[in-house]
């Protein structure tokens, strides 16, 4: 990018809630499912239909204000945002437009290895109602709309434009993530679009005080789309003020695949959404001492946890974040090094292959059999020699998904490394024996073959010796 | 006398004597509705095999021995914008075309455990939108009164089925005075229940805040009996009132001695007719002479009234409406280029004159650069109405005004001039921008023997001390006068 | 005061066509000036009534409506689905 210039970001994250039933009705609020399946009058916005507000979306919403350190606005209101569009059934979307729930807040962002944070300002966090989808496709008539996703509820989180660069901005998104997970409010499912981005950017020379023109890009539809639309658009913007020209405030749909934006309403056509409170909802009035509940019960949010575990176990930054990712993976991290193992080769078992495992398979730590025991019994295992490294990758494939211990495993695949440096010798010198032309080579100088004879040693004692001992024992008889 | 000209107490107790059958009152119902529906068209859909159906089973019921709510077996008729699952609910609107609720509202499913009959849904002006009945866009009705003349609206047709004995009794809405308007014009008694005591679930909005779903009887005691089927809290209402209420009919007869009324002098003004001002007036020398207090009040806001009305009535409106679009459910132009065009056509198409006006003047009144000077001022305007209200109910216990300015004018008198027509609501709208319950009783008839109709006014659910005021009136005027002969 | 007519049809939805056009604009300019007759008062908005809170709703599941109970009114139907004309999203 142009370093005479700057570029600031703004995003607005919406959030699906993970509630038992919708915002202002009693469907189901789940994923998928056959179309208009999961609808009743109220979501789809039959006449006489009235909306129930659900008390555990707005328990939810005080959560992220909390973890977000917001001023909670325990005596708010609902607001009507009134438009036309096929998905929204009642032509407006209940949502809350000058009394939002939360106000005023901040999250702190890890931005490298170092742990270094920037503080993000969050504007605020309202609560809303999410809209039904729309199905395109060459062989229908038209558009179909399906409204199972009406009513589902969301939280709003607005951002200050504090953000300098697309870096950042992937750095923010995953901490929110990151948050909504650990607070156990939404299942942060991008691919299931239960949590969307709008991205607002502006450039500035730097050294201006004053912020140029944003421009809103709308359809980003992944962390990774993120980085690529505030890069283009920034480019973009520069581009056009090189050459004279101005940034007009407009709204632009980011397409990922062609990797550019086009103009999707500018200031003139913007909507007008004549706001006005919601008649059909009273105030909402949450008592103080259920806000103050709601803030007493907050786990440790991940990037508290995130420098306390490079602290206190001496892990890089990497580790530690990667550990931190998911609630779940962090708490089995903390109770199996409670039981004695040692951080960093729990850590890399945890972050390595175990995740691997789980996204083969698309399923959550709490899925699996995995214990802190389990694992601790298998981390001390290699540390002690008694299986080797690759063993420990079979290993914990079966403490994750058939429950058994490490101890059975082991007996039962016959994982057990032999160390023993008398029998290793004894096989050894059989593939000595047995491998003339190769001791040649080596004793001519190809001292690569002993990779070769390694390799027979191993074939010999069916997998179960120690490699590296082996190397030293061949090395030692080829070396006479 | 016939059964469709009795009371529902009457024909209860009768009932429940066992004299008589709700199949029999309810056929006597529909041979009354042959006689003279064609001339008062007071229905958009009749329901005879339903009701007849279910009054056999309420006659089974009684016969087993089960002891029943006082309405069961009483044939009530339900405004059009109520939704009633299985039955066409059209709001008397082409753009709901045949749209069959596969709901109930809470007010219709209490009538139903009540062991009410169904007569069927009558007519209305355009989604609750008029004061006359003449912005139905099925056909207009006739006032029983004088088949020249408007029944009132928006409840026309609940008002006319009930006073032409098309209905023992029936359900109406009231936004800015559609039950008690019609009530004074046809000559029967209409109930605008405090807001929030009624569950509007189920009753298609016109005005969210406004809005309330009331009783309509040819006697006081009949209106109070409907009142207690159908007021209660509802959890699908955010907006219903938390709370119990009483037997309203067990409550009646404990006379006005000591009573306060007060007459704002802002309803007794110019626009009030000369023979609704001298009937008015001697209804308040009957209470007198029963031992009320009357002193004249002022509520200086009242001339505001209108313009606050209109505004935050049309502006909630004009978002309620938005949904009649062509793709869910009702009527979808027939030929259309894109999206806009489906919506702009339908819309156009589907709905009628004054609900295009209103929706315009509540989209603009919402609008950027309007909402502060329009919208906004109403609201603080509401403000000040309502706390003048309460003021003067520090010195009063009711407030006396009459229900409409006029008797029943003629058809097709005001359908050009939209403002004449909103000028009838003058004396009623104040009470639904106070969230207070009002009703409207005959006070007497002026030329021709038209109607005029008296309201009282109370606090917030205070409708025991209305209903208890109103009967002691027909008490003293020997009653509300018969069903009369149509045409 | 002034308005635009043509604006306010076109956030609405409807279409002033024809005839009607002219005297549905001469109707709407008298409902105005009626309507802008509101004196300017100094009383503060009351958007908020903590007085008259809420009951929330528990989040309980009860059972949504049948597919063909929900599409049963639809003007058109496709796929299980309600149609409009082609859009882009």
């Amino acid at each position: 990018m142009n370093e005479a210039y700057e570029v600031i970001v703004g995003l607005e994250t919406h959030a699906e809630l993970n509630t038992e039933t919708k915002i202002y009705c009693s469907c189901k609020n789940e994923f998928g499912g056959l179309v208009n399946s999961n609808c009743c009058p109220i979501c789809t916005g039959m006449p006489g239909t009235l909306p129930t507000l659900n008390a555990e979306v707005v328990n939810s919403a005080i959560k992220m204000g909390h973890a977000c350190a917001c001023t909670i606005h325990n005596v708010c209101k609902q607001d009507r945002k009134n438009y036309f569009y096929p998905d929204l059934p009642k032509a407006y979307q209940i949502s809350q437009f000058d009394v939002p729930l939360c106000e005023g807040g901040y999250v702190d962002v890890i931005l490298d290895e170092t742990g270094a944070t920037k503080r993000i300002g969050i504007t605020r966090i309202h609560i809303e109602e999410d809209a039904g989808k729309l199905i395109h496709g060459d062989t229908f008539s038209g558009s179909l709309v399906d409204f199972n996703r009406c009513g589902v509820p969301l939280i709003e989180i607005v951002s200050e434009p504090d953000m300098r660069s697309s870096a950042e901005a992937k750095a923010y998104l995953d901490t929110i993530k990151a948050i909504l997970q650990y607070l156990d409010i939404s299942d942060c499912k991008m691919q299931e679009g239960s949590i969307r981005c709008d991205v607002n950017v502006s450039v500035r020379k730097r050294g201006d005080p004053n912020f140029g023109t944003r421009v809103e890009m709308k359809n980003v539809n992944s962390f990774s789309a993120v980085t690529r639309a505030i890069d283009y658009e920034a480019a973009r913007q520069i581009a056009v003020l090189e050459a004279g020209g101005e940034i007009h405030q407009e709204t632009r749909r980011w397409d990922d695949l062609k990797g550019e934006n086009v103009l999707l309403r500018s200031k003139e056509d913007a909507q007008d959404y004549r706001y006005f409170p919601e008649p059909d909802l009273l105030t909402i009035v949450v008592p103080e001492e259920q806000v103050e509940a709601l803030r007493a019960g907050l786990p440790e949010l991940p990037n508290v946890r995130c420098k306390r575990l490079m602290q206190e176990h001496g892990l890089p930054y990497f580790d530690a974040n990667l550990l931190v990712e998911n609630r779940d993976r962090g708490d089995l991290f903390e109770e199996t090094v409670a039981l004695g193992a040692p951080a960093k080769a729990v850590a890399n078992w945890l972050n390595g292959d175990a995740a691997r495992l789980l996204g083969e398979r698309n399923l959550t730590l709490a899925e699996t059999k995995l214990t802190a025991k389990e694992l601790a019994a298998m981390v001390n295992a290699i540390e002690r020699k008694d299986i080797s490294n690759t063993a420990g990758k079979t290993v914990i494939e079966e403490i994750m998904f058939t429950g058994k211990t490490v101890d059975a495993v082991i007996a039962e695949k016959g994982l057990a490394q032999i160390s023993d440096a008398a029998a290793l010798t004894a096989t050894a010198q059989e593939v000595l024996a047995a491998n003339e032309k190769a001791v040649a080579d080596f004793q001519n100088g190809k001292t690569n073959v002993l990779g070769f004879l390694v390799g027979q040693c191993m074939r010999a004692s069916r997998g179960q010796g120690n490699p590296a001992l082996f190397r030293e024992i061949l090395e030692g008889l080829l070396k006479g | 006398m016939e059964l469709y000209a009795m009371t529902a107490a009457a024909l209860s107790a009768a009932m429940r004597r066992g004299e008589v059958s709700s199949a029999e009152i309810t056929q006597s119902v529909f041979d009354r509705i042959r006689a003279v529906e064609d001339k008062v068209g007071a229905y958009v859909t009749l329901c005879e095999e339903e009701a007849m159906a279910q009054a056999a089973a309420i006659d089974a019921r009684r016969r087993a021995g089960e002891a029943l709510p006082p309405l069961a077996g009483i044939p009530v008729a339900v405004k059009d914008n109520i939704c009633t699952e299985g039955v066409r609910t059209t709001c008397a609107s082409k753009i709901l075309g045949n749209f069959v609720p596969p709901y109930s509202a809470a007010a219709y499913e209490k009538l139903v455990a009540a062991g009410a009959v169904m007569t069927g849904k009558t007519n209305m002006d355009e989604f609750a939108m008029g004061s006359s009945c003449e912005n139905s866009a099925m056909h207009p009705t006739c006032n029983p009164r004088d088949l020249s003349r408007v029944p009132g609206g928006s409840s026309g047709g609940s008002a006319a089925a009930v006073a032409a004995g098309e209905a023992i009794l029936a359900l109406g809405s009231d936004t800015g005075g559609s039950i008690r308007q019609p009530a004074s014009l046809c000559g029967v008694v209409g109930l605008k229940p405090t807001y929030g005591a009624v569950s509007r679930y189920g009753l298609v909005a016109f005005a969210s805040s406004l809005d309330q779903i009331g009783p309509f009887g040819r006697t006081v005691e009949d209106t109070a009996m409907l009142l207690s089927a159908i007021c209660g809290p509802d959890a699908h209402d955010a907006t219903s009132a938390r709370r119990e209420y009483p037997d309203f009919a067990a409550g009646l007869g404990r006379g006005v001695k000591g009573l306060r009324i007060g007459l704002p002098r802002e309803y007794f003004g110019p626009g009030i007719s000369d023979e609704v001002r001298a009937s008015v007036m001697a209804a308040v020398e009957a209470f007198r002479a029963e031992g009320a207090q009357v002193r004249e009040i002022s509520l200086p806001s009242t001339d505001a009234a209108l313009s606050v009305y209109y505004i935050i009535a049309c502006a909630e409106a004009s978002s309620n409406l938005a949904r009649f679009d062509g793709v869910k459910y009702g009527y979808r132009a027939a030929q259309y280029e894109n999206l806009t065009d489906l919506y702009e056509r339908t819309r156009s198409e589907g709905f009628g004159d004054e609900v295009k006006r209103r929706i315009m003047l509540g989209t603009m009144v919402l609008s950027t650069g309007y909402s502060d000077a329009f919208y906004k001022r109403a609201k603080r305007m509401q403000g000040r109405i309502r706390a003048e209200f309460a003021e003067a109910f520090e010195t009063c216990d009711l407030i006396l005004t009459p229900t409409s300015p006029t008797t029943a004018f003629r058809l097709g008198e005001h359908v050009d001039d939209p403002i004449r027509m909103y000028a009838s609501d003058v004396c009623t709208v104040t009470v639904n921008i106070a969230s207070l319950p009002a009703i409207s009783i005959p006070c007497g008839t002026g030329d021709g023997g038209l109607p005029i109709g008296l309201q009282l006014i109370g606090p917030r659910f205070s409708e025991a001390l209305l209903l208890n005021a109103a009967d002691h009136y027909e008490k003293l005027a020997g009653g509300f006068g018969a069903v009369p002969a149509v045409g | 005061m002034t308005f635009d007519i043509n604006h306010i049809a076109k956030l609405a939805r409807l279409r002033l066509d024809g005839a009607q056009a002219e005297k549905f604009a001469a109707q709407m300019a008298d409902i105005v000036e009626m309507v802008a007759k509101l004196p300017e008062i100094e009383d503060a908005a009351v958007e908020l009534d903590p007085q008259n809170p809420m009951v929330l709703r528990p989040d309980t599941v009860e059972p949504s409506l049948r597919t063909e109970e929900i599409l049963r009114n639809a003007p058109q139907v496709e796929a299980g689905c309600f149609v409009v004309p082609r859009v882009v999203d």
